[in-house]
Order: structure tokens, then sequence, then C-alpha cells
């Protein structure tokens, strides 16, 4: 199937949900990524890797990564919206918009396309933000994250770089993509938005941003090579390394020092920050496969963790707070240890602030884990069926921890 | 006849000054026709015929995605919306507004769109072009700053065309089997922006019915 069809899929089931479902039928919205991920199963599959950074391009197919990358991040959207308290089914149309959006993006190999496809998923997310709660920290939203979007796509008249490997237009290049990357995972000194929409707005509403969005635009990350950037290569590769280390090591403070209610968000963005630096700073093996174990472990410990800890699932919540934690055999742990390979391969200073952004994310969870949470009284079996979904989810989590290189291989083809 | 390079980048940077500086329910469609015209000349040289025939679809295309939005908008029943035009959020007091910041990022951006048009070619090794690059670095220069400087979401709406329309102008500087293809592309946004704005002008033109009130 083509990748065109599936977007137009999610977004006329995201519209037709937001149009037509009521409060009663409100939770009908988990079928809108549900169906998304069945059709992304459908896909017509590319054989090579998908660069977006080719000349204009027609989006032919999903590769085996983006396709398994694509599907878990929809189940897990899906999840997310299944053990929500409440749902406002106006975020259907959202969720629709980003997730055909990132479908695109990933399928093409155009870097037109895809940074136009991820300016639509940032327009949507920055309008549903403002709408929800009209404030500094929602326009900086737009303002930041369009900005990125905008350098991604003033680059694609440059690309393909062939022939010009020196000079200042590779240079320039490399820092479009730089700030093109850094303002879309919210990596600092341009992921002030991120921290101020995480603690004014509702977990559903972020959701689209942290499960759909931030993992594919890791992906596209990754894939951007570096034999192609030329004197860009220092620009790209190093800028990433600092600023991600050091956003990595500010959010481990954050997350510590933090409100609770951020304090997933928190966490999530530091093993973001952490990933791009070794996935756009190091080039190593281990840095894509560690990042890609990080990616599994959020996508499907986010449905648990970004429920509001009054709405109950104390237990589930504990034990998916223990998987954050790093503490081994957990997901995070082996993911972490590779980033942590792949950074002591370049310089000490890289490993060193890398350790203590996960020690910032380990008292973090310790922190979290320790906080009693009032304890809601279960009422029915309709109540139970979250907590029977969060165990199923923990277990999940704890098989990631057991074969983390099996799963990833499952998913992710390697 | 030869290409008046400072005749190309005269006309675009009045161009993206008065897209800059454009406000109200119509910013959009306003900056988009202007910007448009003032990338007409570039796009003539490089593009031809229908480099410019791009550029005026777009515009037109913006013109009547407004106004159906707007229109749309305005038809269907009253819900609590976002008003486009006003701030998210209020300012501190202070010495200069919004749009004297504006007018002094768009003094800035000469320098820094002057530089990428001196040092940066587009297009292929063979067929580079350098040195003309001057009006489309400094619209999407003004463009960036618009969305950085964005109070509200028109602003944010005219941002995003300026960023888009100047990078169709880029394409179209390529000169390649692509560029029309490229510049068509990059023009679609425009369009889109232009309905999202007028939509959310139209719904929060309507009043709430008093009953609702009641």
């Amino acid at each position: 199937m083509n990748p065109l069809v599936i977007a137009a899929v999610w977004v006329v089931l995201g519209v037709t949900a937001s149009a037509v479902l009521r409060r009663r039928t409100a939770r009908l919205v988990t079928f809108v990524p549900l169906a998304g991920a069945g059709l992304t199963l459908l896909a017509s599959r590319s054989l090579a890797p998908v660069e977006p950074l080719g000349g204009l391009g027609a989006i032919s197919g999903l590769d085996r990564a983006g396709q398994g990358l694509l599907v878990a991040a929809a189940i897990s959207m899906a999840l997310v919206i299944a053990l929500h308290p409440s749902i406002d089914v106006s975020a259907a149309r959202t969720i629709g918009v980003v997730g055909a959006s990132v479908t695109l993006a990933m399928a093409s190999g155009d870097p037109l396309l895809t940074a136009l496809a991820l300016t639509v998923a940032v327009g949507a997310l920055a309008l549903r933000w403002i709408g929800q709660a009209p404030g500094r920290a929602t326009l900086a939203a737009g303002r930041i994250a369009g900005s990125g979007t905008a350098a991604l796509i003033a680059a694609s008249p440059f690309l393909p770089l062939s022939g010009f490997t020196t000079g200042a237009r590779p240079v320039v290049v490399g820092g479009l993509l730089v700030a093109g990357v850094a303002a879309l995972l919210a990596v600092y000194p341009l992921g002030g938005w991120a921290a101020g929409v995480l603690s004014v707005l509702r977990p559903l509403d972020v959701a689209p941003w942290l499960v759909l969005l931030v993992p594919t635009v890791l992906l596209l990350a990754e894939r951007i090579p570096e034999g192609v950037l030329g004197d860009g290569v220092p620009v790209y590769e190093h800028i990433l390394l600092v600023v991600g280390l050091g956003s990595a090591v500010w959010g481990g403070f954050w997350a510590v020092r933090g409100p609770a209610r951020t304090r997933y968000g928190r966490i999530f963005m530091t093993d973001i920050a952490l990933s791009i630096a070794a996935v756009g700073g190091t080039r190593t093996s281990p840095a894509v496969t560690g990042a890609l174990i990080i990616v599994l472990c959020h996508l499907t410990l986010a449905p648990i963790l970004l429920r509001p800890a009054e709405a109950g699932l104390m237990w589930p919540r504990r034990v998916a707070w223990a998987l954050l934690s790093g503490v081994p055999p957990s997901p995070s742990f082996w993911g972490r240890f590779l980033l942590l390979e792949a950074l002591a391969a370049g310089n000490v200073d890289s490993t060193i602030a890398a350790v203590v952004a996960m020690t910032g994310i380990f008292i973090a969870t310790v922190m979290a884990c320790s906080t009693r949470p009032a304890r809601v009284p279960p009422a029915g079996w309709r109540a139970r069926a979250p907590e029977a979904g969060a165990w199923l989810l923990v277990a999940a989590g704890i098989a990631i921890g057991l074969a983390p290189l099996s799963v990833s291989r499952f998913v992710f083809g390697s | 006849m030869g290409v008046s390079a400072p005749l190309l980048s005269a006309v675009g940077v009045i161009a993206s000054v008065v897209a800059m500086m454009v406000d109200g329910r119509r910013a959009v469609s306003i900056a988009v026709v202007v910007l448009a015209a003032g990338m007409t000349p570039t796009a003539a040289t490089f593009g031809g015929a229908p480099g410019v025939a791009v550029l005026a679809a777009c515009a037109v295309a913006a013109v009547v995605f407004a106004w159906a939005g707007f229109v749309g908008g305005r038809r269907l029943p009253w819900v609590a919306g976002l008003d486009p035009t006003i701030p998210a959020f209020a300012p501190p007091d202070r010495l200069f507004g919004p749009r004297s910041v504006r007018a002094f990022s768009a003094a800035v951006a000469v320098p820094i769109a002057s530089w990428v048009s001196f040092n940066i070619p587009v297009g292929q090794i063979t067929t580079a072009v350098q040195g003309l690059l001057f009006p489309t670095a400094y619209a999407w220069t003004c463009g960036i700053i618009r969305l950085l400087l964005a109070r509200t979401v028109e602003d944010l709406a005219v941002g995003v065309a300026m960023v888009s329309l100047s990078t169709a102008t880029a394409w179209l500087l390529r000169s390649g089997s692509d560029s029309l293809p490229g510049a068509v592309i990059a023009c679609a946004v425009t369009p889109v922006a232009a309905l999202v704005a007028g939509w959310l002008a139209g719904r929060s033109t309507r009043r709430r019915p008093v009953e609702a009130e009641a």
C-alpha cells in the first residue's frame, strides 16, 4: 500500500472522529492510530534505507526500520488514548494530521517533502496547543519548532551536495539541518518550548509530539549520512554532540528538581537528548541500536506514565518507573549502556556528561517510585481494564529488557 | 539582456519588508500577494513564464483559500475558538513595540542575506548560480524572524507563507529538471497557511449566541 493512501486514511479518520464522536463514544478515537498501525503493516516496502537528502523524488515506500517505528508509535499512541482517564475527541484531528505527516516524512527520500510533512505536523500541534492553553509556552512551540521546520525547508534547495563538499554551502546546510533537528527534538537551546508545553498542557495533548513526532525525527536525523555533508560534517556532528549532552545534563537536573507532573516528560527529553548526541555525534553502531531500544522503551511505558498519577494505576506506574530507571535488566539500562559505549568511543568528557545525565534520571525515577499517590478505589471491571492493560505493557517492558536486541530486531529489522 | 541584480534585490527587499510589517485579519493574503510580486522578477529571470505562473498561482490560491476559509468559518455554528489576531500572551511594557522590533530585525537581515547570496551557490555543480540569491535569502530570513517574533497565530501563518514562497523561488534558481516541481511543492504550504488563518478569523468573527450566554 502506498504511504500516501495510509496518510490519507490517518487524516480522514482523525477528522471524522473529531466531528462524529461524542463524550460517550470518545474512546473510539483509539481506532484512529490503530488503523494507521494496521495499514502501515501493509505499506509498500523500500529495499534501501530512505535517506531524506537526495533530489526531488516521489514517495515510493517505507523501509523496514521506518515501518517498524511507525507501527510501534501508532500502537503506543492508541494505548495512550485507551489508558487516559478522559478524552477530548477534538484531539483526534491533531492525532490524524500528525500521524499522516510522520508517515509521509518517513517514506520520503526528498528533503523538501520531508520538511513540508514535518511543517504540517508542527503546525497542527501548535494550533492545537495554542487553542488549548494560549500563552507564552504554547506560542513558543509554534515559533521554535516552526522555525526548525523552516530551516529544514531552507536546506532543501541546496541538496544534494554532490560536487559541493567544501566551502560555505555544506557548512550552511549542516547548520540548517542541526537547527531543524534540535528544534523538533526540543534540544537546548531550542528546547525550552517543550518544557513549557509539558507543564501547561494535558498529557494527551502532548502525546502526539512525544510518541509520533520525536521518534520519527530521531530516526530521520540518524539517516543523514556523514559522507554526504562534506565540510558540514563537523558542524552537524559536533553541534549535535555538544547540545545533546548539554541538554541531557540540564534535563536530568530538572527531572530531579522539577514538579512531579512534568517528570516523565523531562526524563523523555533527557533520553532523547542523549540519543541524538550519540547518534548524531558519534556515528557508531551501538549508538543507533541504543537509541532504538530507548525509543522502544519509551513507546512501551509512555501510555502508563502519561496517565495522570491521580487517576490510579499505582503499582504498574511504580514498576514502569523502575523499568525507566536504568537498573539492569530494565530496557532503559541496555539502551543507555549502548549509548554510553558509543559516547565513550569518542572522548571522556562526553562519557562524564552522559553519566551525570543518567544519574539525574536514576534519582528522578527513584523519587517518582517513592512518591505515594492517592489510592483510587477500583470500581468494577471497567476500572480494572486500564490496570490490566498497564500490566500487559509492563510485561512487554520486562520482555524488552530481557531480550533487547531480539525485540529491536523484530520491530526495526536491525 | 543581462540580469540586473540590484533591481531584483530592491524589489525583493521592498516586498519582504511589506510582508514583514503587515498585520490584521488579511495579513496572510496581503503578505503572499506582495511577496509573490516581489519575487516575480527573480522567478521570471530563472524560471521563465512557468516560474512566474507558479508564484502567481500560489498568490491567487492563497487569496481564494483565505476567503473560502473565512466564509466557511463564519457559516458554521458558533464554537469557542482561537482568534488568530489576538496575542497569545500579554507582553510587558517596553519602549519599542512588536512592529519596531520587526523593522529593526528586517534591517539586521540585510547583511545576513547578503552574505548568503555571495557565498552560497544554488543548483548543481555545472549550473550553479551565485550572487543572485539575495531577494530569496532576505525573504526567508525575514520569514524566520517573523516566526520567531510571532505573538499571534496570524504572525505564525505569515512567517510560514514567507518561508514557503522564498524557498519556492530558491528552487526556481536551481535551474535543473526538478526546479519547477520543487517550486510547486514548496509553494503548497502557503495556501494551507492562508486557509487556516482565514478559517480561524472567520470563526472568531461570529458572535456568541445570546441564549448560549444565558
